[in-house]
């Protein structure tokens, strides 16, 4: 920690003092955007205090979020700036410190947002929090906050980044006086990435990419328990894309890695060996494969492509986390225009196997992917867009699982104008069946969706009304829902700087046999450009919710003898201004 | 006359089961251990208790352990080296040692394509196995006790999920009423059915997707219920509104029936399956600039 802020104060330094020269020699100039982002929540229930709780607060009460998001243009310097952060820390998937957070937390929160990088020539600069994507089987999912550099000397492509990608949290255990569920705490996670390859812009890039993670024992002095176990992971990955002149794209990549579950098991060279200097194995260090292949070919009215895709059972990449192994598939895809241009075609068709290494059961998992979307403008008033989407999963075997969707929608829409006003309708009607077989028993599962859409717009009035009705219903055993929903919109421009807009929506959503539950959502606000270059933004939502007999007052203790609801607001306030 | 016959032979028997057998073993194996055999150091998956008693006859305390792994129709699978073991020197009376231990991963064999599973993951296919541990002297070659346990292994895929896709286009107006969220089963099936969760993040302006999912607390975090693979989504959000967020990922979460999460392949113990991204697309903005076209032209 230390040893990097060294560092980036002496490159801070030597950038200000780069910027400093420049100055004199060159105009400075500044573009992009900064603004201040509030949401203001609200929940009212009745009953409350209920037992059971029978609706949970959505959001947070106050939620501040800053961004200033300038890039500065100094002489030969380009310096963009992302800046978007919040005080607040409302983490869910990773850990909240369930205190103040500490300065180091708050920089390394996943939520927000410290990048710098300056740009002079082929020479880039990388400090604080950066996103920076190298391959799809390397890493490009996470923020990573630290330093690096990237280097681009004629074809050579040199890319070096370290930094920490999870933060450090103390494990804390529950107690019950007071009631406290705890902290599960976390490892600190380093992360050193690196990439080195030839590139010729807009032809071809090949070369290699290395990342590797690891958790920092001693980052906490309280350890989360088993099974949040210190890991360490390296991947090393490469990578070719080639885009000729005649619109072929290819792209192959080929990635290696080795995993150790957990840094506190013995030390071994059984199963895996040593990759040393990088890894030193321990028994829960495994090792495997994983490949991308894509070939595409795009013409002036046409696109088609295919790609490959393999990742072994044991490959994984801290660069993405949540990535789903030990599964291979294939997909083509294609989008052409035809007659005259005014039919649009976009389908694919794909297939993907799972359970490659069998160690979830003895067979394959299956499934299937296969959408189309036809768009066709009949005429300049008339056009219709059409989709079909199917998706199947199965699981072959006595206890297997088997699931199949076919869903079809139309969606036509026409316009047609006087010399006061012009009207679009436009509706829509979707079909969806799901059936899903497990132990032998078929489940069917149909959804209907229509919906009606009208938009009259008026040549010499400022407002702009439209109107919708929604129907839908589900129908599986045991549920029979029913959803009707009305929604009128409305803006209004009463100054050239200022759009005031309101909606609201009522429905009557029905599990039968109970009576309809009711819902009427009122939303209004105003866009006001207050300057050429700040807009303010402005919205409050009204959210009112009354159960019916499916959630009878008598269900709870003590009962309640009206109908319970709950009304809950939200207000959202931006102010953003631009360079 | 009998009965003080039989008597002495059991008496006798006994004496030379003490001077011989004076370490006895006892595999406490969990009959589904973790499936990560690197785990089994953990005291959930048991433990191997070997007694010894110093008996009227000289014992080396000094032993080593052999194990040996077999398949549900007892062929050897994997075998321990024997020459490499740790050697143990065991005090007198109860001696504990983990699962581990048992299974000696970093000195075990395992034949062909298992051993080549277990350096990709760390696991063994699904299945019926047994665990045979001996208890040997130091040259390895008597054995002075020995005992089998069997054991049933198998790891879980979790959901992929299946609607909306990842990539997808909602439109605004039927989905700030309804969306529904589908996604496979847990393979394999458990015994009791798994609980669902399905958690929806805002992607907030300036966010990553991953940002949002790693950094945010959750619009939606509800229940499916139980056993099922759909979830139906009321969200009366103002979709429409221009300060809405139009980007939302998603992610269901697989508990057991006591509300753990359910590990799966990935490297985080969590339960979620890969997240989707999905985004709200308000079909007025598509009929703004039909006006605007329309505007034009007049």
């Amino acid at each position: 920690m230390n040893q990097f802020t060294k560092i980036a104060l002496l490159l801070a330094t030597f950038l200000s003092s780069q910027v400093s020269a420049q100055e004199k020699k060159k105009p400075f100039t500044i573009s992009g955007d900064m603004g201040i982002w509030y949401e203001g929540y609200g929940l009212y229930k009745a009953p409350s205090p209920a037992v059971p709780d029978f609706y949970q607060a959505r959001r947070p009460s106050n939620l501040f979020r800053y961004s200033f998001n300038p890039t500065l243009a100094v002489g030969k310097w380009n310096i963009p700036l992302n800046f978007n952060f919040s005080p607040m820390q409302n983490n869910f998937v990773t850990v909240a410190t369930g205190g103040p957070q500490s300065i180091w937390q708050f920089l390394t929160n996943p939520v927000n947002n410290f990048g710098i990088r300056p740009k002079i020539g082929t020479t880039e600069i990388l400090l604080g929090t950066q996103n920076l994507q190298y391959s799809d089987l390397s890493t490009g999912d996470l923020g990573v906050f630290g330093y690096g550099v990237n280097l681009a000397p004629g074809k050579f492509r040199i890319k070096l980044f370290n930094g920490v990608s999870q933060r450090p949290v103390n494990y804390l255990a529950p107690t019950i006086i007071p009631l406290s569920d705890g902290i599960i705490g976390a490892y600190q996670r380093n992360q050193w990435m690196g990439q080195l390859g030839l590139e010729k812009e807009g032809k071809y890039f090949t070369g290699f990419n290395f990342v590797k993670s690891k958790d920092k024992r001693n980052s906490v002095t309280s350890a989360p328990l088993s099974p949040l176990d210190p890991q360490e992971n390296m991947v090393v990955s490469f990578l070719t894309k080639v885009t000729t002149d005649k619109g072929w794209n290819y792209h192959v990549e080929l990635g290696h890695s080795f995993y150790t579950r957990n840094l506190n098991t013995p030390l071994s060279t059984t199963p895996v060996e040593d990759f040393k200097p990088f890894i030193i194995s321990h028994t829960s260090t495994n090792k495997d494969n994983a490949v991308m292949l894509g070939i595409a070919k795009k013409g002036k009215d046409w696109e088609a492509g295919a790609k490959f895709n393999y990742y072994g059972a044991g490959y994984y990449t801290a660069g993405y986390p949540f990535m789903n192994n030990d599964r291979m598939e294939y997909l083509a895809n294609t989008r052409f225009n035809a007659w005259k241009k005014k039919i649009n075609v976009v389908a694919n068709i794909g297939q993907r196997f799972g359970n490659l290494s069998r160690i979830s059961g003895p067979r394959l998992t299956k499934q299937i992917i296969a959408n189309v979307n036809v768009f066709t403008q009949f005429t300049e008033r008339f056009n219709l867009n059409t989709s079909f989407n199917n998706f199947g999963f199965n699981v072959p075997g006595l206890l297997g699982y088997k699931s199949v969707n076919n869903e079809l929608s139309v969606n036509p829409s026409y316009t047609w104008i006087n010399s006061k006003m012009s009207h679009l309708i436009s509706g829509t009607y979707t079909w969806s069946k799901y059936d899903e077989t497990i132990l032998n028993v078929i489940t069917n599962n149909n959804t209907e969706t229509a919906l009606i859409l009208y938009v009259p717009t008026f040549f010499n009035k400022k407002i702009s009304p439209d109107f919708s009705l929604m129907w839908f219903r589900n129908t599986a055993p045991s549920i029979n829902l029913t959803l009707l929903s009305a929604t009128s919109g409305m803006t209004w421009k009463p100054a050239p700087k200022i759009n005031l807009k309101g909606q609201l929506q009522y429905n009557l959503s029905t599990m039968a046999p109970f009576t309809a539950n009711k819902n009427l959502l009122a939303t209004s606000g105003f866009d006001w450009h207050i300057y050429k270059k700040l807009i303010w933004q402005f919205s409050m939502t009204t959210n009112l919710y009354r159960y019916g007999t499916e959630l009878p007052g008598s269900s709870f203790t003590p009962a309640y003898s009206g109908s319970p609801g709950y009304s809950e607001s939200t207000l959202r306030t931006g102010l953003q201004y631009k360079f | 006359m009998k009965k003080y016959h039989l008597l002495l032979t059991v008496v006798i028997f006994l004496i030379v089961q003490v001077a011989r057998a004076q370490i006895t073993l006892n595999l406490a194996l969990n009959n589904r251990p973790q499936p990560w055999l690197s785990d089994w150091v953990n005291p959930v998956n048991g433990q191997m208790i070997i007694s010894y008693m110093q008996g009227p006859a000289i014992n080396d305390p000094s032993i080593k352990l052999k194990t040996t792994l077999l398949d549900e129709r007892g062929s050897i699978i994997g075998v321990s080296n024997i020459n490499s073991a740790r050697i143990y020197t065991l005090r007198a009376g109860v001696n504990q040692f983990t699962i581990a231990d048992a299974l000696q991963l970093q000195n075990l064999a395992l034949q062909g394509n298992l051993q080549n599973l277990l350096q990709r993951t760390g696991r063994l296919t699904a299945g019926q196995y047994q665990l045979m541990v001996e208890v040997m002297n130091t040259r390895g070659d008597v054995v002075r006790a020995k005992q089998t346990r069997p054991f049933f292994i198998t790891s879980y895929q979790l959901p992929i999920l299946m609607q909306p896709a990842s990539g997808s286009s909602l439109d605004a107006h039927t989905s700030q009423n309804i969306i529904i969220f589908r996604w496979t089963n847990l393979i394999p099936g458990t015994r009791e059915l798994p609980q669902y969760r399905v958690q929806v993040f805002e992607i907030l302006p300036g966010q990553t997707p991953m940002q949002a999912f790693r950094g945010n607390r959750p619009l939606l975090d509800e229940s499916a219920i139980k056993g099922t693979t759909q979830y139906i989504w009321l969200p009366n959000l103002p979709m429409l509104d221009s300060t809405a967020n139009k980007q939302f990922i998603w992610t269901v979460q697989t508990l057991d029936a006591k509300g753990l999460p359910i590990p799966g392949m990935d490297m985080n113990i969590q339960g979620r399956s890969e997240p989707a991204i999905f985004s709200i697309v308000n079909q007025m903005g598509i009929i703004d600039k039909k006006r605007k076209n329309d505007d034009s032209i007049k």
